[in-house]
Order: structure tokens, then sequence, then C-alpha cells
């Protein structure tokens, strides 16, 4: 009898602290499985950084077969991380998607080759085999090679493309002359099994003014014209970005967070700190607004490579960065 | 039967069709001029319902299932989701189709129509009849193209990209598939042969064979990769490992069908080992090999498929579909399938007519004749 009372009183109490008023949910769709290139996001809500600004926000961790754009358009998300090429391209064929905020300032893409295989710069490319991610991760390796005038068709004096593995498998092996990495993933790997810049010709396409954007926030045009879901995008940015910049100055709690959320068990500390480091060098923590040189710049080379064929008109939307100055 | 000459299903289907079309008509009164075939197909829909009391030919059926399918598709717009009495026409038009189909079917049986030509319309007129509700749906209720493509766009798509499909097929089906299987298969038959000489090797080989043939592709598949490269030969190498054992477990099965009595006969003939399995085991066999090549023909195109998700250069179908979904070119995706389909048809059927003239004599194919 003690027992139930105890448990009527306790469940009354928990019934007392909970707010009266309902919070927002939102559902944010990551591009890619739970590891540091999130880390804001896990952060914000690990620290509770969502819950202060009223929001009940559900993270889906992504992976090689989820294309978020798909996931938004059938109403599997509120907002998705995604590349703005994948974006625009889906925006094309029927998904409108719009940028409201760009935490990532700078491409971390690379393309890394072995020295024995000769390649010294991008005209040393034709007749070798090169690795690419694609699933929307293409864009920019064609558009930086159609910027180059190099044949990708299999035509003579052309490259050889192939469907990379997510990991540096390819050039240990042998099977391709050139890989595609992250600077703050598969790099690390690269890293670790002996290769560096003593070995290696690297191509990182921020420098060679390739990058095409990448990690952004976007959600489906129609709901920037519902003033309640504006107000709680406008909250979810401002806790993203507070995440940012708690997971930046603090990247081993912030390492020890994404392991901690990881449910596939996948992510190990060791690399989730290497990834927090080389992150903090392509997010700018204190400003979430699409920088619209850099907006204009990807278009163009969109454009140019016919992976889009009109120009998006209100493809991104400053309201809601807007809304935080 | 009734006096309309109907079975009970078809009374359901006839008054289902009939009063659908009373309540389309009815609906859509107002609005009638707007779409005339519409308006045509509910009137007549209505008048069908005379069928109670005079008899109505089949073909009437057939041709109120095809007015509704043509209303229907020339009522579509883009963006516009359909009015109600449009959906009531393709709940009836469906009752008709379903109604042809089995008026077709019991004259058929009863011999009042040659079942050449007629048996080929009925699978026809449920594949158009699956395709018109498909794009009815899917336009009718503005399902973004992302998530089901109308089967328009998809024709579109795969007119437009055959230069594509084409390649795809290529390395896919011929370049992988075909190698592969006839790899596996062969390797198959002979090692079933072998087993079936040795007892050493039944023992050894066969649960060994079980255990393999239960392990997952999506398992295989990179490690083949990582093996024999990104091109063709680490998907070859898949559909052998997927071939190889339904083979040997069929094989080895079909060597033990002939008889003991023919066995000895065979014996008292004084044959060899070799003539034996040539002239008795090996035909006696045949039905079960037949089976795993069945078997195998499609196993060959689905690990081909998936073999290509974990890395290709960028050709083939598998490629395509798991790439086109990242680009959301959902229709190319479709398109990609429907070769994926017509191909392994196709295949398993060249098999079936194989298999139809080297089994002759079996019951199955006989049909019972003598």
């Amino acid at each position: 009898m003690n027992k139930l009372i105890g448990g009527l009183l306790v469940s009354a109490l928990a019934l007392a602290a909970t707010p009266a008023f309902a919070q927002d949910a939102l559902t944010l769709q990551l591009k890619w499985v739970t590891q540091a290139q999130f880390a804001g996001y896990l952060v914000a809500e690990s620290k509770g950084f969502y819950d202060a600004e009223n929001l009940d926000v559900t993270i889906l961790p992504g992976g090689p077969n989820i294309a978020p754009e798909q996931v938004i358009a059938g109403g599997g998300a509120d907002i998705i991380v995604t590349w703005m090429a994948a974006g625009m391209a889906a925006r094309e064929t029927g998904v409108p998607l719009v940028n409201i905020a760009q935490p990532f300032k700078r491409s971390g893409l690379m393309m890394i080759c072995p020295t024995e295989t000769g390649i010294k710069t991008a005209a040393d490319f034709p007749g070798h085999t090169l690795g690419v991610w694609f699933f929307g991760n293409e864009y920019p390796f064609f558009a930086w090679m159609n910027k180059e005038g190099i044949a990708t068709d299999g035509s003579e004096g052309g490259v050889t493309v192939l469907q990379q593995s997510f990991d540096i498998q390819p050039m240990i092996q042998g099977q391709a002359d050139c890989i595609s990495v992250m600077t703050y993933n598969e790099y690390g790997q690269a890293l670790d099994a002996g290769y560096g810049p003593d070995n290696l010709t690297i191509f990182n396409y921020s420098e060679m003014g390739n990058d095409l954007l990448e990690d952004g926030l976007y959600v489906m045009e129609d709901t920037l014209a519902d003033p309640a879901k504006v107000d709680a995008y406008t909250r979810f940015v401002k806790a993203s970005m507070q995440g940012w910049a708690y997971a930046l100055e603090n990247p081993e709690e912030a390492a020890q967070i994404v392991v901690d959320m990881d449910e596939t068990g996948a992510a190990t500390l060791e690399h989730q700190l290497y990834m927090t480091g080389e992150v903090s060098k392509l997010v700018d923590a204190t400003d979430p607004a699409l920088d619209t040189a850099t907006y204009e710049r990807t278009v163009k080379a969109l454009l140019d490579q016919k992976i889009i064929k009109a120009q998006p008109e209100g493809a991104y939307s400053t309201v809601v960065t807007d809304a935080l100055k | 039967m009734n006096r309309a000459g109907l079975s009970r299903l078809q009374m359901v289907l006839a008054l289902a069709a009939g009063l659908t079309g009373l309540v389309g008509l009815v609906l859509s009164l107002p609005s009638l001029g707007a779409a005339p075939l519409l308006a045509l197909f509910f009137a007549l829909s209505t008048v069908s319902l005379a069928r109670f009391v005079l008899p109505l030919t089949v073909w009437l059926d057939g041709a109120l299932a095809v007015l509704a399918a043509i209303a229907l598709l020339a009522g579509l717009t883009t963006g516009v989701t359909l009015p109600g009495h449009h959906w009531l026409a393709l709940l009836a038009g469906w009752a008709f189709a379903w109604l042809f189909v089995e008026r077709l079917a019991a004259a058929i049986r009863a011999g009042s129509l040659p079942e050449t030509g007629t048996s080929l319309l009925i699978p026809t007129v449920f594949g158009l009849a699956l395709l018109v509700i498909w794009e009815v749906v899917t336009r009718g209720a503005n399902v973004p193209p992302v998530i089901l493509p109308p089967p328009s766009a998809i024709g579109a798509r795969f007119v437009t990209e055959i230069p594509i499909l084409w390649a795809d097929f290529v390395q896919t089906f011929v370049k992988s598939v075909l190698p592969g299987y006839a790899i596996g298969c062969l390797a198959g038959l002979g090692v079933a042969i072998l087993v079936d000489r040795s007892p050493f090797l039944k023992a050894g080989i066969m649960p060994i064979g079980n255990f393999m043939s239960a392990l997952p592709i999506i398992g295989i598949a990179p490690i083949m990769v990582m093996w024999f490269g990104f091109d063709w030969q680490s998907k070859a190498a898949v559909v052998v490992a997927m071939t190889f054992f339904p083979m040997l477990v069929n094989t080895v099965a079909g060597l033990n069908a002939a008889s003991a009595i023919e066995r000895d006969l065979m014996a008292t003939y004084a044959a060899s080992y070799r003539q034996t399995l040539l002239k008795l085991r090996l035909p006696a066999a045949a039905p079960f090999i037949f089976n795993a090549l069945k078997i195998n023909s499609t196993l060959a195109l689905i690990g081909a498929i998936v073999a290509e998700f974990f890395g290709t250069p960028v050709v083939g179908m598998g490629f395509r579909i798991s790439t086109g979904v990242g680009r959301l070119a959902i229709d190319l995706v479709w398109a990609e399938i429907a070769v994926a389909a017509i191909a392994g048809s196709a295949f398993y059927g060249v098999i079936a007519l194989i298999e139809r003239g080297v089994t002759f004599w079996h019951p199955s194919v006989r049909g019972g004749r003598a």
C-alpha cells in the first residue's frame, strides 16, 4: 500500500515537472552515420541545448543507402543535412529544398594519389583510375573534371572512374590510382596506414577553389510559409550553433558524446577526436549564414556541368539566419 | 448459374460495376459536360445493369473497361488531384475488367471460345489494368515522383535512356551473369558427379555445401570485390558462389533418382559406370538439374546486381539502381528494374523451353499423355 502511494506521488511529481506547453518536435536526418561530422547537433541534443529552446529533436543517422533528400520528400524528416549539389539536383527533380543555414564554410573533400603513381598535377590524370563516391557525392568531382576538360566517359585521353567504397581499400589494393577522402575521416585512415604528405599527392577541393558547399541545413520550401515552423527552425539553428561552439571548444567531451550517441557501436573515441579536430577547421560556429558568393560559385559549377539545367530560384533563405543576428 | 448465365462472383462484380457507375453518374451530373467520355462511361455502366434481364455479351464488359481506362487517362491533369467521381470510375473500370476476365475464363472452360489467343488476352488485360491503376493513382493523387513515378514517366525514361540501359545490361548480364552462371552450374554438376562416386567426398562436401549456400550474399560480395577487383570478375565470382550449391545439392539428389531395378538392368547388360551414368542416371537426373538451372537463373541476376552495390566501374544495373536512388532519378531506377525483370524472365523462359525439349519423357512435360 505504501509502495502504491509512493508510486502515485512520484508520478504526480513527474507530471508536475513536465512543462505545461508541448515542445516543438523536429526530426533531423543526418547525411551519414553518427560521427563527429555532426558533432554540433549531437552535442546540442546531449547537452540539452534543444530542450532549452523548447525543441524536441530526433536525430536520425544516415548511411550508405540513405538519401536524406528522399527521406524529407517522403515526410520522414523536417530538416536534413546534405551537400548543396545533391540538394540542388533534388530541387530540380521535384523536391523543393531550401538552404536555411550553412555551418560548414569549407569543403573537407580531397583526392589523394600515392606518389608512386607519378601523378603530380591534374594534367597527369588521363589514363588513370580515380575512385569517386556516388549517391549524391559525385558532383564536386565531375564539376572539377569538367573544369579541367578531362573526359570521364571512358573515351580516349580521359580517366576511368570507379565507384569507390567508403574506405581507403581501393588505394591500398591498387585498384584505383587516386581515391576520394574526407579530411576528417578517410584521410585519417590513410595517415594510420602509413600514408602522409611525403608519399601522397593531395588535391584539396577547397584550396583548388573547386569546393561545392557541403553539410548545410535544408527544409522543404512550403514549410517556410508557416511562421511557427520558421520560429522552430530559428531556435533549432541557434541551439545547433551553440552545440557546434561547445563541441569545438571541448573536443574531447564532444568525441565522447558522439561515441555514446552512436547506437551501432562502430565509432571509436580516438577517431572521433581526430574528426572533431579536422571538422573544426571547416565549421564556423559563430556564423551559420550562407555565404552568397560561395553559393553563386557552387551554382555556376553545377550549371556548367549540367547537373542542374536552370538557375535555381529561391533555393536558399536567409530568414532564419537573419533572425539570429 | 442464373438466367443471365452468370456465376455468383460474376453477379457480384456486375452489380458492383453497374451500381458504382450509377453513383458516379449521379455525382458527376453537375459537371457532366466537362468530361464527356467519363459521362458516357457512367451512363453505359448504368445501362449494363440491364444484364440481369437481357444477356449481354462478354465483349461489352471488355469495351467498358477500355472506355473507363481511356476516360480516366484523358482526365489526368498535372498538379490537380482528381475529384471523387473519377475514383468511382476507377473502381467501376476495375470491376468491369475483372468481370471481363472472369467471363472469358468461363467461356474458355465451356469451350465457347478458342483457347489459343483468348488465354493470352487474360494476362494482358490484367497487366494493362495494373498499369492504368498505377498511372491514375500516382498522377491523380499527386504522389511525389520521388516516392513512386507513374509508369508513363518510367516508359519515357526507358526510351530516352536506351544507350545507358543497354550498357548496363551488357556489363551486368552478359559480362557478369552469363559466365558466372555457366561456371557455377558446370562446377556444381561436375562436383556432384565426383561426390556421387566418392562416399568420402559426399560425407565431407555436402554439409559444407549446405553451410556455404546459407551464407548471405551481402557478406560475400565485399570480399569478392577485394579478391577479384571492381570490374565484372568479382560479380561473376559472387554468381559462381551463389549458383554452385543449388546445382550441387539438386544434382546429387537427381543422381539417386534412378531406381534400383533400373540400375540392376544396366548391370545385367554389363554396362560400365560411364554408360550407366550417361544413359540412365544423368537423364533420370535431368528434371532435378533443370530445376537447379531455373532457380539459378534468377539467383544469378540478383547476385550480380547486389554485388554491384559494393563498388563497380561506373556502369552496371546494380550501380545504376544504387546511385539512381541517391540522385533521386527514381524513374531511371524503375526503368532499370524493368530491364532486370525482362532479362530475368527471358532467361528463365529460355531454360524452361530447353527443359521441355530435353525432358520430353517426364510426366510434368507430357502432361499425363502417354
